[in-house]
C-alpha cells in the first residue's frame, strides 16, 4: 500500500541530492576536458606561470592569477578593519537601537546587485581616483576599494555570528569580575571567537576571489601581472567573461577553462578551510 | 597601556562603523541623485505606449521593458528548476541522509555554494556548445541554457535553507504525527513542511534575488544588449543587470547614461525587496545560506 | 474483566550513543489496567515509554536490547523487532505528550488528523469517531460548537484532552502518557486524571508521573524507574 509511496518518495529525494551533487563533479571534469588541447599544446607548467603572449604561441594566465591575488587579497585587507570595527560595534560597543540599525543596514548590503556597485564605481570613484592620486583610474586600488565595500557584509554578519555564539556564561562571568564592555568584548569574546572570524575572513576572500563584475567594469582588463596598486590588471573572472567565443578551437579561447580550472580549486580552497575552521570552533574550549 | 589600548579598539570601531556607513551613504545617495530623474514611464517604456507594449503591439527601442521582462522570465524559469530539485534534496539530507551521507553531501553542497558564479556560466557556455555540435544547430547560448545555469547557482541556497529549517524544527512537533501513526512520508508532507515553510521559502527569496542580480552567468550563457521580448525558451534576451553593465561601458550620450541610472534604481528596487523579504521571513538566516549573498 | 497479560517487557536495556540509560527491566503489564510508572526524573521514564510505540527506532544512536511484545488484536507483536511497520504499530500504542501537541489547524482537522493518516476519508464515519472520541475525552460539550477554531485556542487543559481525544480516535488498545498533567494547573490536572482512569475500560495505559501522590491516586499498579531498573512498589 503506502509503502510504496514512501519507497518512491524516499528515492525521488535521494535523486535529487544525488543529482545536484552530480554538478559540482561535472563542472570540475568538463572544464579539464575542455582544456585538455591547451595541456597538450605546449609546456603544461607555462600554462599556470607563463606570460601571456599570444603572438609568440605563449598562453600563459599567470598575469590573471597575479591580478585576482592582488585585487582580492587587497580587497579583503581593506575589508578587515572595516567589517571587524562594525562586528565590534554591532556585538558589543552600539546601543540596542544602533545595534538593530546596523544589522538591518548590513543585511541590506548583502542585496545590493554587484553590477551597480560597479556602475557607480565607474562614473564616482574611477574619476575620484584618476585625478586625486593619478594614473589610468581603472586600476587595482579602484577595484579593491569597491570589492572591499561589497565582501563587506559577508564578514560582518560571519563574525557577529561567531562573537555572539560565545557562551553567554564566560562573558556573564567577566561581567561579575568587573569588566566593562569592551574588556568583554577584547578579552572574553574575541579569544573565544577567534576560529570562526577566520572563517569569516576566508568566506569574505573566497568571495573576492571570485566575483566578476567588479574586476571586469573598473580594475581596466589589461593582461600583465600588475607590479603596483594604480596599475590595471585583469582577473581571472574577468579573462573568462571577456574572451569571444570566435574560434572555439583556438588555443586564445581554451585558456579560459584554465582559468575556470584555477577559480575552482581557489573557491574549493576557501570552501574546505572554512569547515576546517568551523570545526576547531565546535570543540569546546 | 592597556586602558590606551582599549580606547584604541574603541576608537577605531567607532571609525570603522562611521567610513562604511559613509561609504554606503553616498553610495546610495549618488545613485538617487543621478538615478530619480530618468524615474518614470519613460525609462521603462521609451517613447512607445505603454498599454501598447503590454498588449503586444508595440515594441521598445530605447526603454529597460525588454531587460525587465527577460529578467522576469530567467528569474521564474531558475526558480521553476531549481525549487524541487533543491527542495527534494533538502529533504534528502534533514530527513533520510545517513550522518556519513550528511557530511558528504554537506561538504560537496557548500563547495557548489563557493563556485564563482562566472565559472558555472563558463559550464552553461560549454553546455551549450557541446548542445550544438552534437544535437542541433539551433541550440546556442540562451534563456534556456542561462535559467539552467542560474539553477545551478542557486541549488545551494534552497538545499540549505530547506535542510536547515527541518533540523531546526522542535522534536515535539517532530514526533507529534508520527506517534499518531504517521508514516514518515506523512509526517514530512502534513506536518513538517508546512512548518518549515517559512524557511524556505526565505531561502526561495534569496534565490531569486540572486538569479535577479547576478551578471556574470547569463553574461556567457546567452544575454545580448538588444534581442526585444525573448520569444522562446531557445532565444536569446536581455536583463537588466545586462543592460547596466552594458550602459556602463557602450552609452553613447547622456540620455542612455541616465537610463543605466534608472535601471540601476529600479534592479537595487527589486533585489532589496527580494532581500528584505527574505530576511523578514526568517529572522537568523545562517551564514550558510548567506555563504556568497 | 479480563486479567490477560497485554504487554511483556522481558530483558530489556536502552542505550544512548554508549551511556546505558535503562538496564535490565523486566514487566508485566495486564490488560484494561492502568499502570503508574515514576521515578526521579533523568532516570529513563521517558525513554522507556517511548519503546513501546517504536519512537527510537529511526534514532541515530539509540540502541535497545532484550524483548518486548506486545498483544494487539489476539496476535503478539513485537515493537524492537520491527515485526509491524512503525505506523500501524503506533495506531494501536497511541503516546500523549508532557507539552499537549495539538497541531496548528482546527480542533476538527486536528481530530481528523490521524484518520487521514490512515486513510479513512468517508466523511459520516470520520465525523461519526470524532465525535465519539471527544466525548470519551470529556470534551464534546465544551467544544462541539467551535470545532473549526483553531485550536490552539484552547485553555491548557482542553489541550491536552484534546490530544487524548485525537489518540483515541483511532482506538488503540494502549495509551502511553509521558506526565501528561506536569504542564497543567492543579483544576486541569485533576481533570485529566480522572479521564484517564475511565479510559481503562477501552485500553491499557502507562502512565509516566513524578508526582508519588497521583500514582497513587491513579494507578492499579505502581512501578518505580531507578538506578535502571523497574520495581514494583
Amino acid at each position: 500500500m503506502s509503502n510504496t509511496k514512501e519507497i518512491i518518495a524516499r528515492n525521488v529525494f535521494f535523486l535529487s541530492a544525488i543529482a545536484s551533487a552530480v554538478m559540482i563533479l561535472a563542472i570540475l571534469v568538463l572544464m579539464i576536458a575542455l582544456g585538455i588541447p591547451l595541456f597538450k599544446a605546449g609546456n603544461f607548467l607555462a600554462i599556470w606561470t607563463g606570460p601571456w603572449a599570444p603572438h609568440k604561441g605563449l598562453y600563459g594566465i599567470w598575469p590573471m592569477i597575479s591580478g585576482t591575488l592582488w585585487i582580492a587579497l587587497l580587497a579583503t585587507a581593506l575589508c578587515m578593519p572595516l567589517s571587524l570595527g562594525a562586528s565590534f560595534v554591532i556585538t558589543s560597543l552600539g546601543g540596542p537601537r544602533l545595534r538593530r540599525m546596523l544589522g538591518t543596514m548590513v543585511r541590506f548590503m548583502t542585496g545590493i546587485p554587484t553590477v551597480i556597485y560597479g556602475f557607480v564605481g565607474i562614473f564616482l570613484l574611477v574619476p575620484l581616483v584618476r585625478e586625486g592620486i593619478g594614473g589610468p583610474g581603472m586600476c587595482v586600488l579602484t577595484a579593491g576599494m569597491v570589492l572591499a565595500i561589497l565582501i563587506s557584509p559577508t564578514m560582518i554578519l560571519f563574525v557577529t555570528d561567531s562573537l555572539l555564539a560565545v557562551d553567554l556564561s564566560y562573558v556573564q562571568a567577566a561581567k561579575a569580575l568587573g569588566a566593562n564592555r569592551v574588556q568583554r568584548l577584547l578579552y572574553v569574546m574575541v579569544p573565544r571567537a577567534t576560529g570562526g572570524m577566520a572563517a569569516g575572513i576566508i568566506l569574505a576572500l573566497g568571495r573576492a576571489l571570485g566575483d566578476t563584475l567588479i574586476a571586469l567594469m573598473l580594475a581596466g582588463n589589461a593582461i600583465q601581472a600588475p607590479r603596483a596598486l594604480l596599475e590595471p590588471a585583469r582577473t581571472l573572472t574577468a579573462h573568462v567573461a571577456l574572451v569571444k567565443a570566435a574560434d572555439f578551437d583556438s588555443l586564445e579561447f581554451r585558456s579560459i577553462f584554465a582559468c575556470g580550472i584555477v577559480l575552482y580549486l581557489f573557491a574549493t580552497t576557501a570552501t574546505v578551510a572554512v569547515r576546517v575552521m568551523l570545526r576547531k570552533r565546535e570543540v569546546p574550549t | 597601556m592597556q586602558e590606551v589600548l582599549e580606547k584604541l579598539a574603541v576608537f577605531l570601531s567607532w571609525t570603522m562603523t562611521l567610513v562604511l556607513c559613509l561609504c554606503l551613504s553616498i553610495f546610495l545617495i549618488y545613485l538617487l541623485i543621478k538615478g530619480l530623474p530618468s524615474f518614470g514611464a519613460e525609462l521603462i517604456f521609451g517613447k512607445a505606449e505603454p498599454l501598447k507594449v503590454l498588449l503586444g503591439q508595440a515594441r521598445v527601442f530605447d526603454g529597460i521593458f525588454p531587460a525587465m521582462v527577460g529578467t522576469f522570465f530567467l528569474v521564474l524559469l531558475s526558480a521553476v528548476l531549481a525549487l524541487p530539485v533543491g527542495v527534494c534534496s533538502g529533504i534528502y539530507l534533514a530527513e533520510y541522509a545517513s550522518p556519513v551521507m550528511k557530511k558528504l553531501f554537506g561538504s560537496l553542497f557548500d563547495i557548489l555554494a563557493g563556485i564563482p558564479s562566472i565559472v558555472i556560466g563558463l559550464f552553461g557556455f560549454s553546455l551549450s556548445i557541446f548542445l550544438h555540435n552534437h544535437f542541433s544547430d539551433r541550440f546556442g547560448p540562451c534563456l534556456l541554457i542561462s535559467a539552467l545555469s542560474l539553477a545551478v547557482l542557486v541549488i545551494p541556497y534552497i538545499v540549505r535553507s530547506t535542510q536547515m529549517s527541518l533540523e531546526e524544527l522542535p522534536s515535539d512537533i517532530r514526533r507529534t504525527a508520527l506517534a499518531l501513526g504517521a508514516t514518515r512520508l506523512q509526517n514530512i508532507a502534513y506536518v513538517l513542511i508546512p512548518n518549515a515553510l517559512s524557511g524556505i521559502s526565505s531561502g526561495l527569496f534569496l534565490a531569486i534575488g540572486r538569479c535577479a542580480e547576478d551578471t556574470a552567468v547569463i553574461l556567457l550563457t546567452g544575454v545580448v544588449a538588444t534581442a526585444g521580448v525573448p520569444s522562446s525558451l531557445l532565444s536569446q534576451y536581455e536583463a537588466l543587470p545586462f543592460y547596466i553593465y552594458y550602459i556602463s561601458s557602450q552609452y553613447s550620450n547622456p540620455a542612455e547614461l541616465s537610463n543605466g541610472y534608472g535601471a540601476c534604481l529600479v534592479l537595487l528596487g527589486i533585489c532589496s525587496v527580494l532581500f528584505m523579504f527574505a530576511y523578514g521571513l526568517k529572522k537568523h538566516l545562517s551564514y550558510r545560506t548567506l555563504y556568497r549573498v | 474483566m479480563e486479567t490477560k497479560d497485554k504487554i511483556i517487557v522481558d530483558g530489556v536495556s536502552f542505550f544512548y550513543s554508549s551511556n546505558r540509560v535503562i538496564d535490565n527491566v523486566n514487566a508485566k503489564f495486564k490488560t484494561h489496567t492502568l499502570t503508574a510508572i515514576t521515578g526521579p526524573s533523568g532516570q529513563g521514564k521517558s525513554t522507556l515509554l517511548g519503546m513501546f510505540n517504536g519512537m527510537w527506532n529511526d534514532t541515530p544512536g539509540a540502541r535497545c536490547t532484550g524483548e518486548i511484545q506486545i498483544r494487539l488484536g489476539g496476535r503478539w507483536v513485537s515493537p524492537l523487532k520491527k515485526e509491524i511497520p512503525m505506523p500501524l504499530l503506533r495506531r494501536k500504542v497511541a503516546m500523549i505528550f508532557q507539552e499537549p501537541n495539538p497541531l496548528p489547524m482546527s480542533i476538527a482537522k486536528n481530530m481528523a488528523f490521524p484518520l487521514k493518516l490512515a486513510g479513512i476519508r468517508d466523511k459520516n464515519i470520520v465525523q461519526e469517531k470524532v465525535q465519539r472520541a471527544l466525548e470519551q475525552s470529556f470534551l464534546w460539550k465544551e467544544v462541539k460548537g467551535r470545532l473549526e477554531e483553531s485550536a490552539l485556542n484552547l485553555s491548557g487543559g482542553q489541550k491536552q484532552r484534546l490530544c487524548i481525544a485525537r489518540a483515541l480516535v483511532l482506538e488503540p488498545e494502549i495509551l502511553l502518557c509521558d506526565e501528561p498533567t506536569s504542564s497543567l494547573d492543579a483544576k486541569a490536572a485533576g481533570v485529566i486524571e480522572e479521564l484517564l482512569v475511565s479510559l481503562k475500560s477501552n485500553c491499557t495505559l502507562l502512565v509516566v508521573s513524578h508526582y508519588m501522590d497521583q500514582v497513587r491516586r491513579i494507578g492499579d499498579q505502581v512501578m518505580a524507574l531507578e538506578d535502571q531498573g523497574l520495581k514494583r512498589i
